[in-house]
């Protein structure tokens, strides 16, 4: 419908619940979509970063003399050319560069800018380091050891978290059934396709930089850049898309930093494209994690109790490590109601790779954990798998296992499962397996998840929108989180249509410049169509109300209507978002809310998997998939599917390949040649179907999904796995080799 | 050498060994094709090279003096317009960042198959990596791609 087909007095379609393309779809088939490492300047140098190829040593010496003197380079930053030289407030952010140690193999030392990016790398070349090797932490172990060396004055235990309900061991002591398991997950690389890069450019009159650099946190990255640069905050401006990719590694990327530090030096507008190869060894990854779990069954398969534990590496400096294990402890439990349960983590300073936000934080690995454990007392009991979930599951409502408090009654795992289970995927399982040829054995495995929606209770998260009416009756609004590739603002403009019932061709959505949107916190916690949808729709509402407490007719005479409220004054409003609490923090001490940071809501999803498994080489091969989601209302169904199957790849990538490969503090998998992500061919046709919901806080309904799909992928595999072969892989990616080993291994096939 | 079917002075000898990508981005501002990897991996810098896809970052431009090639700035003037309107419509483009890359994976594919299989189509994208999207509807869009181009066919 174009906007003049409007007849007066008649609203428009609703657009919650109809799938709408990106907005920036047809810029991006064409190729006309400027992404920001496309980006060119007048005058424009071009950047390049030196990183360190040892893992640990001190830095006794940096000399830049022969790389100023190569024609064509302008400038070369290092550590002592840094105003203030920190990633953030602590010590254990880490430096923008590095000053007296490097700490792992990638870290940045100098940046280089030149006339061309051939001679910024050569000059990259000449720089002269002195350094001294120092002993290498090359693990958590290592870490712990009483006479490891200590990356940080505070130590190397980078953050603890623990939580107990109650004597978990007394439980166990009653239980038919206890399993003592442990499972290791590997540090995943998120390969967003377009790699960290931008262009800053600084203006010399004002003291001003403006960057075009991805971000999930573009207000974060603002005022990191003047914390580095001593300048005000007002004084940066992030512009940070469009992006190709983020899933959590443009949230700690200090690119913006370097791109800031660049073209404040030279001068000049600077370049900077990150090769593959540095974003392998530098970039921040998902967290490899450790993670024991005892929990115990009763007969019929109901929990009685949990015990897990989970370390991790975070690398040389903080990033996310804390955070994430935060997100981990409240997960522990998965999506279960029982009455006792304790987590205990802690997160590592180690000298391998940098870990830090990776859709799911913290949550698919002790997932794996303990729908593992699901698992293998499904069979121990003689129980359908999928039976021993609905006996266990969360009711919207019901006190969370670990903090007792009080869930949303929007949670809805139970529909999830049944859902699942009436699928034929799941149905048909023994005739599909039956179907097995040749050396392919089949198997099908079912797995649920839930995953917090927003920071959790006691963080103040807040999201905002700015809103203008103009005298066309057009609307613009400027909104976040920030769009890094699922095209949020197409899905805020549904939001608005509907809430302002105004044509959507009339309203203008922004995102992710500083400039111009106020601040709303990362594209992260599955929080953007949740929190920054509610915030647009509460912006939209004011308006609303505004024109009717002025008797004014916004939806048939938005030209009318807006030309007066411009004459008024009144055409702007401005709203929030602030994620609500918890009704009952349970047993969470009310001082530490937001230590512990129990959610209010929470997505949840059940995935059914086909696994076909060639005993002869190991190969795990995945067909199909069903998906079930319980998201809400999904405001623009094809794009929630399309968040889902991606997210989704991502696991199944964590399940069966990825694996980011690090020892002795040097990373092995340096490249897309040994570090492999799943192409077309390692994809399985899937489906995806959304449960009848509807989350009271969220806009229209709405509540966030695009982490929680990550999770039951990797269990479900593994337990069509042990459905397959008899055998249930506890350590992550089960690569060929180790799937052959484990079969070789197994007891009797 | 021609790009997007019209002719493109010949590069300078001193130019020859730069990489296609980096002389289709920077000298010929067509910044359509990306870098992903720079080694042939991701798929992501494909353009096509005398009718075959090709990642450009694996090829000197001396190579290709004589060569027809098309970039996603020229796929709508090669027939392609529907092949990109069904990737917008089927909501198969996410960041979007791989999409010229697989876009000609795709053109060149029903350049030489009007009417791809699956198969077919599964083997044109195995060098394209896209990590938003989970790649599905891409078999879709280009079979929407192949009716619409060719009404009358099989695929109709």
């Amino acid at each position: 419908m174009t906007p003049g087909a409007h007849a007066v007095g008649t609203s428009p379609a609703p657009w919650v619940g109809r799938s709408r393309p990106s907005l920036e779809g047809n810029d991006i088939v064409t190729g006309a979509i400027t992404y920001v490492t496309d980006r060119r300047e007048e005058g424009m140098l071009h950047g390049y970063v030196l990183r360190s190829t040892v893992p640990h040593a001190r830095i006794d010496g940096i000399d830049v003399s022969a790389a100023l003197a190569l024609p064509g380079v302008v400038t070369v930053v290092t550590a002592a050319d840094v105003p203030v030289n920190a990633l953030g407030p602590r010590d254990v952010d880490g430096p923008a560069l590095a000053d007296t140690v490097v700490r792992q193999v990638g870290e940045a030392i100098a940046l280089i800018a030149a006339t061309d990016a051939r001679t910024a790398e050569a000059a990259a070349g000449l720089i002269g380091l002195d350094l001294t090797a120092l002993p290498v932490v090359d693990g958590p172990a290592a870490a712990a050891a009483p006479d490891a060396p200590q990356l940080h004055e505070s130590g190397n235990v980078s953050g603890a978290i623990a939580f107990s309900s109650g004597d978990v061991e007394a439980a166990l002591a009653d239980a038919h059934l206890v399993l003592r398991r442990s499972v290791h997950t590997p540090a995943q690389e998120h390969v967003a396709i377009e790699t960290p890069g931008g262009v800053a450019r600084w203006d010399a009159d004002a003291t001003s930089v403006t960057i075009w650099c991805g971000s999930q946190n573009p207000g974060l990255h603002q005022r990191k850049v003047a914390r580095a640069l001593d300048i005000p905050q007002e004084s940066v401006r992030m512009i940070a898309n469009p992006v190709g990719g983020a899933f959590g590694s443009r949230n700690d990327d200090p690119m913006p930093v370097f791109l800031a530090l660049l073209a404040r030096r030279a001068g000049a507008p600077v370049h900077v494209h990150m090769t593959r190869e540095d974003v392998m060894a530098a970039g921040a990854k998902r967290h490899p994690f450790w993670t024991s779990i005892d929990i115990g069954f009763a007969a019929d398969g109901r929990i009685l109790g949990s015990a897990v534990r989970a370390v991790a590496d975070t690398g040389p400096i903080i990033t996310s490590g804390p955070n994430v294990m935060k997100t981990s402890a409240e997960m522990s439990t998965g999506p279960y109601g029982f009455d006792v349960a304790s987590f205990d983590g802690t997160v590592y300073y180690t000298n391998n790779a940098n870990a830090g936000a990776f859709r799911g934080y913290g949550v698919p690995q002790v997932a794996f954990a303990i729908e593992n454990a699901i698992t293998e007392a499904a069979h121990e009991l003689g129980l359908d798998p999928a039976e021993v979930r609905l006996r266990n599951v969360l009711d919207g409502g019901d006190r969370h296992s670990l903090y007792r408090h009080r869930t949303t009654t929007s949670l809805n795992v139970r529909a999830t499962l049944r859902t699942a289970v009436e699928h034929p995927l799941w149905a048909q399982r023994r005739q599909w397996q039956a179907g097995a040829v040749g050396p392919w054995r089949r198997g099908t495995g079912i797995a649920v998840a839930m995953k917090g929606v927003g920071m959790g209770s006691g963080t103040g998260d807040t999201a905002r929108a700015r809103l203008h009416i103009d005298d066309r009756g057009h609307v613009i609004i400027w909104a976040g989180p920030n769009h890094t590739g699922q095209s949020i603002q197409t899905t805020y403009g549904q939001v608005a249509a509907d809430a302002l019932g105004l044509p959507i061709e009339t309203i203008d959505v922004r995102v992710g410049d500083t400039g111009e949107v106020p601040e709303s916190g990362p594209t992260a916690a599955s929080r953007s169509t949740y929190a920054g949808g509610a915030a647009v729709r509460a912006a939209c509402d004011e308006l609303v109300e505004r024109c009717r407490g002025l008797g004014l007719p916004l939806a048939t005479d938005a030209a009318g209507v807006g030309t007066k409220l411009v004459e008024l004054g009144e055409a702007e409003v401005n709203a929030e978002f602030r994620l609500p609490d918890t009704d009952d923090i349970g047993i969470v001490p009310p001082e530490q809310l937001a230590t512990f940071a129990p959610h209010r809501v929470y997505g949840t999803c059940t995935q059914v998997v086909r696994v076909e498994v060639n005993t002869l080489t190991g190969e795990v091969r995945v067909p199909e998939l069903l998906c079930v989601l319980d998201c809400g209302t999904p405001i623009n169904p094809a794009a929630t599917i399309g968040q889902a199957e991606g997210g989704i790849l991502q696991g199944l990538g964590m399940a069966i390949m990825e694996d980011h490969r690090v020892s002795e503090g040097i990373p092995r998998t340096t490249s897309l040649e040994n570090y492999l992500v799943p192409t077309i061919a390692d994809t399985p046709r899937m489906h995806t179907l959304f449960i009848e919901g509807s989350e009271d806080s969220g806009p229209f309904g709405a509540k966030g999904m695009s982490e929680v799909v990550v999770v039951p992928t990797p269990p479900a595999i593994a337990a069509a796995i042990r459905d397959a072969v008899g055998v249930l892989p506890q350590e992550l990616p089960v690569t060929p080799e180790r799937m052959l080993a484990l079969i070789e291994e197994a007891p009797c096939m | 050498m021609h790009v997007n079917g019209d002719p493109v002075a010949t590069p300078a000898e001193a130019d020859h060994g730069l990489r296609l990508l980096d002389y289709l981005r920077d000298h010929l501002g067509l910044t359509g094709a990306k870098e992903g990897c720079g080694m042939g991996e991701c798929g992501s810098c494909t353009v096509i090279i005398d009718g075959r896809a090709i990642t450009s970052c694996l090829v000197l431009v001396g190579q290709v003096l004589d060569a027809e090639i098309r970039t996603v700035e020229g796929l709508a003037a090669a027939g392609h317009g529907p092949l990109q309107d069904a990737f917008v419509a089927r909501q198969a483009v996410q960041c979007g960042y791989c999409i010229p890359g697989v876009l000609n994976s795709c053109a060149a594919l029903l350049d030489r198959d009007p009417d791809p299989t699956d198969a077919q189509i599964c083997e044109a994208l195995d060098g394209n990596l896209c990590r938003c999207t989970a790649y599905n509807r891409f078999y879709d869009a280009v079979h929407d791609a192949a009716a619409a181009r060719h009404p009358n066919g099989a695929g109709a």
